[in-house]
């Protein structure tokens, strides 16, 4: 196990640099953890380099009959402990999936499907948005706490920018579903704010396609948050697909 | 001089032909099965794309991801300070820096928690190596507990989550601390000492220290990697596959709510870091539900039952995470009846 084991420590290591390099990340962790991640996978290629070349020497030395200094080191566990060593085994899935398909952001699948962002519970007391020099982009969560404070006071006849995924839609209200998640600390724990999107004409952008919408908030006594949109801009996914 | 050798190297005879010719082996049959494992990934790629674009399997494999990918530098820590212990501490000198009796030492294990910034991933392996170094079971087994609760960090996001209300942050931290250190003092009561042998093997903690550090920080990143990732399967199936909606018909039910939250967070296997944001988006359930889902997750959830497993063996785990769990949840409701 120990040359394995050093080889797939090298390898996990390089699947966290990788991710980290080409920001891939950000799919599944908050950006801030970036360079603890990239520390990591340094760590850890460290760790299975020393333990690679320590098992090369090992064996090469049992190879010629020698019984060296060496010998005892870095081969230990694994006979010695014998329940050591085989689950690592299971470290080469993510590993290996990894290397090759990284899953993507996380979709409207979850959408309803978990308990969405309170959002009465947050801030109180904005300042209005000021919209003469064009649309304001907010993030949904910002959105929906102004909607939910005074009944939207701080929107009123403001034009604002929001950006997130289309979500499946709950079969009554007109318009579609704007959501984007909130995520804490990884995509395990996200968590969706929803904004009811009307007004729009033409056709709706399909489910799970990023979109920039501007509009205004429209006043509603709804639980969802809406927005009466101007424009639906199809986009690609964000860098950092989680607020 | 002579002294010194045979402390570092091991005794002569100990290694027969048949064991050298294992060990040139093994580590080429292991490289060979590494290589063809992702030989083998390589060929299949189109069916991992076609099977990712599949909504469910994508929602599945992108938290799998996700727990996997947050829980790695946690799980760094835990085994650098693991590998740290093991070579620089001395055998003895745990034993004699805490208090003999249980009802002492307990407590302060718990307390000492409070010093280790970190979610549980990275707790499993330093416990076990204060198993291994000597310290009395239900002392590690304590601050295994309350490590990852009640921590400066957690505490700081359970505020975040929970703006205006800071009698959460304290009940969280009573709570937790009065269940690992009641878990410590049962432990020692009555837990089963035997349980904990294959902790206190000694893995290769001979020999020079840099050989010792890397050895134990190798052997302890693939063990407890290895069941994270059976933890992070497990929670990310259970996830995905059961809609968190069915907990909304026991919302408004009591004890039942508070049963119904506990057993969310042994299924989320959510970061201690992260769990207060979600407790703070179930609204519909009352405040010591949601206490009992922090004080819950952070000690007993699928991921770290997994790891705890593995770490120090199934029999163990079968009979301390329920216990854990029945503790946690009581100790919850008495202190979320009193603060909340």
């Amino acid at each position: 196990m120990t040359a394995a084991g050093g080889t797939i420590s090298i390898l996990a290591g390089t699947v966290l640099l990788r991710l980290t390099l080409t920001g891939t990340y950000t799919r599944y962790v908050r950006p801030g953890m970036g360079p603890w991640l990239a520390l990591t996978g340094l760590l850890v290629i460290a760790l299975g380099v020393v333990t690679l070349l320590r098992a090369l020497r090992t064996s090469r030395t049992a190879g010629e009959g020698g019984h060296g200094e060496g010998h005892g080191e870095g081969h230990g566990e694994g006979h010695r402990d014998g329940h050591g060593g085989g689950i690592g085994w299971l470290l080469l899935a993510p590993i290996a999936a990894l290397l090759l398909v990284a899953p993507p952001t996380l979709g409207s699948y979850g959408v309803g499907r978990g308990a969405a962002v309170d959002v009465r519970s947050g801030v109180r007391g904005f300042d209005p948005v000021d919209s003469r020099r064009g649309p304001v982009p907010m993030s949904l969560l910002e959105f929906s706490q102004r909607a939910f404070d005074h009944g939207g006071e701080s929107l009123e006849g403001s034009a604002v920018e929001l950006t997130g995924f289309v979500a499946a839609d709950d079969a009554h209200g007109e318009g579609f579903r704007l959501a984007r998640y909130q995520i804490a600390c990884c995509a395990a724990d996200a968590a969706p704010v929803i904004v009811r999107v009307v007004g729009i004409h033409g056709a709706e952008p399909s489910r799970d396609q990023w979109v920039t919408v501007t509009g205004s908030f429209a006043a509603g006594d709804t639980e969802v948050p809406a927005l009466v949109a101007t424009s639906v801009a199809e986009i690609a996914a964000p860098d950092d697909p989680y607020e | 001089m002579v002294r010194a050798v045979t402390d570092q190297s091991p005794p002569p005879g100990a290694h027969t032909a048949e064991q050298a010719r294992s060990v040139v082996r093994r580590p080429d049959v292991g490289v060979a099965i590494v290589a063809v494992v992702v030989v083998a990934a390589a060929l299949f790629r189109p069916l991992l794309q076609d099977l990712l674009d599949r909504p469910a399997i994508a929602n599945w494999a992108t938290v799998f991801v996700a727990i996997t990918v947050q829980a790695m530098p946690f799980l760094v820590l835990g085994v650098t300070i693991s590998a740290v212990v093991a070579a620089f501490v001395p055998a003895g000198l745990l034993p004699r820096l805490l208090p003999r009796r249980p009802a002492l030492a307990v407590p302060a294990a718990a307390a000492a928690g409070a010093a280790l910034p970190g979610c549980e991933c990275g707790s499993v392996p330093i416990a076990q190596r204060l198993v291994a170094r000597g310290a009395p079971a239900p002392a590690a087994l304590a601050f295994l507990l309350s490590a990852p609760a009640i921590n400066p960090v957690v505490l700081v996001a359970t505020a975040v989550a929970f703006p205006g209300r800071p009698a959460v942050v304290l009940a969280r931290f009573l709570a937790s601390l009065i269940a690992a250190t009641v878990v410590g003092l049962l432990w020692a009561r009555r837990g089963g000492d035997d349980l904990l042998d294959r902790a206190r093997r000694r893995i290769g903690d001979d020999g020079p220290r840099l050989a010792v550090l890397t050895g134990t920080a190798q052997h302890d990143l693939l063990h407890a990697g290895g069941f994270l990732i059976v933890g992070a399967a497990t929670a990310a199936t259970l996830q995905t596959v059961v809609p968190r909606s069915v907990l909304d018909a026991v919302a408004d039910a009591g004890p039942l709510a508070v049963l119904a939250l506990a057993g969310l967070a042994v299924v989320m296997a959510i970061c201690s870091e992260a769990d207060a944001f979600i407790a703070a988006s179930l609204t519909e359930f009352s405040l010591t539900a949601r206490l009992a889902f922090m004080v819950v997750g952070p000690m007993v959830d699928v991921k770290l039952v997994a790891l705890q497993a593995g770490t120090f063996g199934r029999r163990f785990a079968l009979r301390f995470a329920p216990l854990t769990l029945v503790v946690a949840v009581a100790s919850s409701a008495v202190i979320g009846w009193w603060l909340l």
